[in-house]
């Protein structure tokens, strides 16, 4: 089929398959991407509302296992930069959050041996106790998959137990791309194969939580792989209806042992309106400003993003991966309205919270996003002394901390 | 939203004249990728798939003198910085000549020399040619922004033999950029003494401008200027994701890439690499060139170095 008869297609609402996927990403103009993909947006969203979300970005840990070659944030087990945040830590986010209307923290982080699924749900639980309308957004798949192997309890068992804490919802992180070749050379194929992302978030919706879904392009995957992807999540949606949006982003590559290269910008906005034409069965794509900065971020909204994302107050991984953009809310309601879109404030699960907050309480202006902890800093919360360490240098570092 | 364009844009496709009424339709328009694609119709019947670049090295005019070999992807050395006198402009320049040897100097601003020169048409006309005469290709820029006599400035220019790579907008952006745009569409004989227009603030406005502000100028440039040959955009000012969008939205030219690499800036490779990947992943085909213009010849194993 020619791009202009997959482009007819697109414009009456079919559907397009793999192979003419493929035919739209190789050879279709960007512009035409953008074109199409922006009618689908228009479609799904005629009141031209724009939404965003104020929450936190929060990495508990970055102490791995997994050791994914695109990763520059984690730490080994026992390097002296690895860190675990504290309760008290993590209330203090949370406060912080809340003070600039916030209402969610995202929580994720590697894959540490050294926290059970005890340490989780007891954090789960305090939090909701202090903060009880406050929304836990937190663990991917390949964590709750990791929680699973390490408290040997099949996934429904660890993902009923979390939302019992106070689990309300998943990120769809540690997707990278869903094909076994590409994440073998991505050296995250442990942490979870194509199959088992899509198993553990088909768990997450038959327990009743929302999710998102991701995909990192650009590392080493080909263009049949990403549109692969594509159609994982595709099909998983047509089965479940359980993702709320879906997220893409370049390869981040400076700091990772993986290297090479990032997509360009133009790369960006050919794979987002693709996402849009594929997925006609999600409601919402976000734009990724945090990878491609505040201007190509801006453009997401002219290639199918509806959504601008997390205004973030935090971020630590792809920073370590040498990103480092920041908008507060005032800039992206600007950036928003610039684009002719009406700005709203919304849940993870998409309800509108209302208008931009900053317009009705003194909120300060921030310019760069926060870290999870200052560099250097590497105390060791005491409560981690009530709970089993699994590896060598874990158990050495609760024994000092209990003796101390 | 405003009303459907894609008529008019296919009328720019199919090269048939737009109307009064069709101009207002198009840049009244908030259909961003609609003024793309107009603006992409118009490049491409201009300059093809091309997208000339050229790499810079930069000299400030009271700075330190070059030294050493002029690396030889440079397809350009520019003084930069405004010159305290028509001696210090004219002795820099033959300086960076002496030591460029065939790569083609350029570099300061009209305005800049217009001031050294009294706001006298005469002593500018005699400063031009004195810069000509020490070896300037090309001035750096002629900007919009503040020109109260755009015809004597394009006549003093054409007296004195010197061409200017570059028409700016200055600082201006919006509305203020838009009538700009359409004031140098009507500038007469533009196009034989100002190769370029740069369409986008040259000095970075205060909020910033947006992505759709920046690619709305420049694909309105594209649209409404064509007396001026290239529509121009910046990579060390905008950065790599910006300006390969750019070449979508109008753009066939790229400024400024730097000849050494510049991590803090988002390259991971050496800029030409860089340049190269951008323009062929935004769908056209790179063309080295020079100072004045001109292809260069890309011969890997050909070393230009001082004095050659
Ligand atoms: S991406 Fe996540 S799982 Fe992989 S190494 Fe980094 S922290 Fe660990």
């Amino acid at each position: 089929m020619s791009v202009e008869s997959i482009a007819e297609k697109v414009r009456s609402g079919g559907r397009v398959d793999r192979a003419e996927a493929l035919t739209l990403y190789a050879d279709a103009p960007t512009l035409l991407l953008g074109q199409l993909a922006d009618a689908i947006r228009a479609r799904k969203h005629p009141a031209g509302v724009v939404t965003y979300i104020i929450d936190r970005n929060v990495n508990y840990t970055n102490v791995c296992v997994a050791r994914c070659a695109f990763c520059a944030f984690y730490r080994p087990v026992g390097s002296d930069e690895g860190y675990v945040l504290g309760f008290d830590e993590l209330f203090q986010k949370i406060d912080e959050t809340l003070a600039v209307g916030g209402v969610q923290v995202l929580l994720q982080g590697g894959h540490n041996p050294d926290l059970p699924l005890e340490w989780y749900e007891d954090l789960f639980r305090a939090i909701k106790a202090r903060y009880p309308d406050f929304k836990l957004h937190a663990l991917s798949p390949p964590e709750l998959l990791h929680l699973s192997r390490l408290s040997q309890q099949p996934v429904p068992v660890v993902v009923r137990r979390l939302v019992d804490a106070g689990l309300d919802s998943v990120p769809g992180g540690g997707a990278e791309i869903l094909v076994d070749r590409a994440r073998r050379l991505l050296n995250c194929e442990s942490k979870a194969t194509a199959d088992e992302w899509i198993s553990v978030m088909r768990t997450v919706h038959q327990a009743g939580l929302r999710s998102t879904a991701t995909m990192m392009y650009g590392s080493v995957e080909r263009p049949d792989e990403r549109v692969e992807h594509l159609y994982r999540l595709r099909e998983l949606q047509d089965e479940t209806g359980g993702f709320t949006a879906f997220i893409t982003w370049s390869y981040q590559p400076t700091n990772t042992e993986l290297g090479g290269v990032e997509a360009t910008g133009v790369e960006y906005l050919r794979t987002l309106a693709l996402s849009r034409i594929v997925l006609d069965n999600f409601d919402n794509l976000q734009a990724s400003w945090v990878t491609q900065g505040g201007k190509v971020g801006q453009l997401s909204l002219a290639y199918g993003a509806n959504d601008m994302g997390s205004i973030m107050i935090e971020e630590n991984v792809v920073r370590a991966a040498g990103a480092a953009y920041c908008m507060d809310e005032a800039e992206i309601v600007r950036n928003i309205e610039d684009a002719g879109f009406v700005p709203k404030r919304r849940t993870m699960a998409y309800d509108i919270l209302g208008d931009p907050l900053f317009r009705e309480r003194d909120i300060p202006r921030r310019t760069e996003l926060a870290v999870a902890r200052a560099a250097g800093d590497t105390a060791v919360p005491a409560e981690l002394s009530r709970y089993p360490a699994r590896s060598r240098p874990g158990k050495q570092q609760r024994d000092a901390v209990t003796e101390s | 939203m405003s009303e459907d364009v894609t008529p008019v844009v296919q009328k720019l496709v199919d090269g048939l004249q737009l109307s009064e009424a069709d101009w207002a339709r198009l840049i009244g328009s908030s259909d961003l990728i609609a003024l793309g694609m107009a603006a992409d119709a118009v490049r491409r019947r201009r300059h093809d798939d091309r997208v000339t670049f050229v790499q810079v090295l930069e000299v400030p005019v009271d700075g330190e003198q070059l030294e050493g070999p002029i690396p030889k992807q440079t397809g350009e050395v520019r003084v930069t910085g405004c010159p305290a006198s028509h001696a210090t402009a004219v002795a820099a320049v033959r300086a960076v000549v002496a030591h460029a040897g065939a790569v083609p100097v350029t570099g300061f601003a009209f305005a800049d020399l217009d001031a050294v020169s009294g706001h006298d048409r005469n002593r500018l006309g005699t400063l031009l040619g004195d810069l000509r005469a020490a070896g300037l290709a090309q001035l750096g820029e002629v900007s919009a922004e503040g020109l109260r006599d755009p015809d004597g400035a394009l006549a003093v220019l054409r007296s004195s033999g010197v061409t200017a790579a570059r028409v700016t907008l200055g600082t201006a952006t919006g509305d203020v950029a838009l009538s700009l745009i359409r004031q140098v569409a009507s500038w007469e004989g533009v196009g034989q003494v100002c190769r370029c227009l740069a369409p986008l603030p040259r000095v970075g406005p205060s909020p910033p401008s947006t992505g759709y502000a920046d690619l709305r100028q420049v694909a309105l440039a594209r649209l409404l200027v064509d007396n001026i040959e290239s529509i121009q955009v910046d990579w060390s000012r905008y950065g790599p994701k910006l300006a390969q969008v750019a070449l979508t939205f109008g753009a066939d030219d790229v400024d400024a890439v730097p000849v050494a690499g510049g991590e803090n800036q988002g390259w991971r490779r050496s800029p030409g690499e860089e340049i190269r990947r951008n323009i062929t992943g935004a769908g056209f085909t790179p063309v080295p060139r020079d100072g004045r213009f001109e292809a260069l010849d890309v011969d890997p194993g050909s070393e230009r170095r001082a004095g050659h």
